[in-house]
């Protein structure tokens, strides 16, 4: 299974990044997220989602996806970090799938636009 | 208050510079349940400091779709009427985490000043740098200096400073549904604005059945009527300017949503760029944001051009004007050519024509919009009013409120008596909007 994202289709709600942080915090909050709306560039309408996951960074743009390998290519992902929110996505704990969650990935339920899907 | 709060309120005397921090009482929740009813409760309460009081939904800020409302309460200076102002976007979601439920601001500074509202403390902190600054050069200069680029901010322009009638709070760098000069309110009161960010976290009584109720609202939402709908040009369309979302369609961008709210009813336009381009622009200021729909229409029917009108409304909130007035000035002054209009901005004062008691912001259209709903067919202002409250009490945003009947007064109560463990029924709620709608 795997999270793909459409980031032409997200509308930007942080609905997805607000149900992950639930999934790790069992209430609402942020800062746990591995999934983030990033948002910073708001007076250019640019925007789109970050996921953090085991072994690289998925970045959602609205042009395409982009994959970024953690370790490797830190020195041009800081930007996109700065993004994210005030702690760096390589802090966070990595996509699990929410395999712990009978709901199954929070992200994909709550999207209320079907921009998140979970792919065999 | 322990969940879906922050459990406090902060009261700020600018004349006094004294920051009191107050418990917020579980028994004034039970009483109030939320939002309006305790922002109106706690204005009252400090009345002798003319006070502006900024407060989050009871559901604000939680899974529960369409929760990114805050609002903004105070005796406007134009109409002399206490108005509620609704915060959207994603400043409410970001009062919620910097956790107080409630700020009152009374007084009056003797000198510039905006208050820093982050991680549950509130400074008092000097705006001499930024007072004369437009509104997108105060967020950028708050966002700059404090060092996060996601500090959410209420701000006023030079109209409010100069204590123009049609001043407004501005959001970040877009228009609110400030109808009610509160911008010219906060320039009386030597406030510059405020600024947010805040990493809290809000504990659900009973989580599991919260998140399954709002999974049920979203489900129910995902077939609602609003659905394949997107954007101001829409909610043009649904309200008889088909015309003004053909106009405006060259130039739109993409649309966004406020804090999880399903329908995206923001607009963003290009007014220098391609608005094909979906690479990141390398304009740092390439267009704006439109979250006004009566400032677009007011536009519109001056026979401007979208890039025109679009341009002039992007003035309106660097300035903190209200579009929509400005527009109404425009069209009753003669004024049709935007480079006039241009020139004529810096100098408008005018009073907003506000229908119906002028409680709740004209900024949200007063009709169903696509949604059905059998009680506005009956009483149409009594309809808009009540769900005007409801919305303004739990947090929902205004336009859902008019778009969705299936984000029904029962379904709130439930989900908030889930999430609280307090106890809300159907006659507390109806108490509690009786007191909102009184005058
Ligand atoms: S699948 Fe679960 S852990 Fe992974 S990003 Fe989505 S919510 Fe977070
Ligand atoms: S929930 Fe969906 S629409 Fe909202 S920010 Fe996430 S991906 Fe985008």
């Amino acid at each position: 299974m795997a999270i793909q994202i459409d980031a032409l289709k997200c509308i930007g709600c942080m609905a997805c990044e607000m149900a992950c942080g639930y999934h790790r915090d069992d209430g609402f909050a942020l800062l746990s997220a591995c999934i983030v709306t990033y948002r910073t560039r708001e007076k250019k309408d640019y925007f789109g989602v970050l996921l953090k996951r085991e072994e690289d960074l998925l970045i959602a743009r609205p042009e395409g996806t982009e994959i970024k390998r953690i370790g490797v290519e830190e020195e041009t992902d800081s930007s996109q970090e700065a993004d994210a929110s005030a702690k760096p996505m390589l802090l966070r704990e990595a996509c699990d799938l929410c395999k712990d969650m009978d709901l199954g990935p929070m992200c994909v339920r709550f999207c209320p636009v079907d921009a998140i899907t979970n792919v065999e | 208050m322990e969940y879906l709060s922050g459990g406090k309120i902060v009261v700020v005397d600018l004349g006094t510079s004294e920051i009191v921090e107050e418990t917020l009482e579980e028994s004034l929740v039970e009483e109030k349940i939320g939002g309006a009813a305790i922002t109106r409760h706690l204005a009252e309460a400090h009345a002798d400091g003319n006070p502006i009081v900024i407060g989050t939904g009871l559901l604000t800020g939680t899974l529960y779709p369409a929760t990114c409302g805050g609002i903004i309460t105070a005796k406007s200076p134009v109409t002399g009427k206490l108005c509620h102002c609704p915060v959207t976007l994603k400043v409410a979601l970001e009062i919620q985490f910097a956790g107080f439920d409630y700020i009152v601001l009374k007084g009056v500074s003797a000198k510039p000043v905006f208050l820093w509202v982050h991680d549950g403390i509130a400074d008092i902190s000097d705006a001499a740098d930024v007072w004369g600054k437009d509104t997108w050069t105060t967020t950028d200069a708050w966002r700059k200096n404090m060092g996060d680029d996601l500090i959410q901010t209420m701000v006023i322009g030079k109209a409010g400073e100069e204590k123009s009638d049609c001043a407004q709070v501005c959001l970040n760098y877009w228009a609110s549904g400030d109808r009610f000069g509160f911008g010219k309110l906060f320039g009386m009161k030597n406030l510059k604005g405020l600024a947010f960010r805040g990493m809290g976290l809000l504990e659900i009584a009973d989580a599991e059945e919260f998140i399954e109720l709002s999974l049920d609202m979203l489900e129910d939402l995902k077939e609602s009527a609003f659905v394949g709908k997107q954007g101001i040009g829409d909610l043009c369309a649904a309200i008889g300017e088909q015309g003004a979302k053909e106009w405006l369609a060259p130039i739109v961008h993409r649309h966004s949503a406020c804090y999880n709210t399903p329908y995206p009813s923001n607009t963003f336009v290009y007014i220098d760029e391609d608005p094909q381009r979906v690479t990141e622009p390398e304009q740092a200021e390439p267009g704006f944001l439109v979250t006004d729909l009566y400032g677009l229409l007011g536009f519109y029917k001056l026979n401007l051009s979208a890039k025109d009108a679009c341009g002039l409304m992007r003035e309106c909130a660097r300035l903190g004007l209200d579009a929509a007035t400005v527009a109404e000035w425009c069209a009753a002054n003669g004024k049709q050519a935007a480079g006039d209009i241009q020139a004529a901005l810096p100098g408008i004062s005018s009073q907003a024509t506000i229908s119906g008691r002028g409680i709740f912001s004209p900024w949200c259209p007063r009709q169903p919009i696509w949604g059905a709903f059998e009680a506005a067919a009956q009483d149409g202002e009594q309809w808009w009013e009540r769900r005007m409250a409801v919305a303004a009490v739990f947090g929902i945003h205004p336009l859902m409120a008019v778009m969705a009947p299936e984000l029904s007064e029962a379904d709130l109560l439930e989900t908030a008596t889930v999430g609280t463990g307090i106890t809300f029924n159907q006659e507390r709620l109806n108490g509690v909007i009786d007191y909102l709608l009184a005058d």
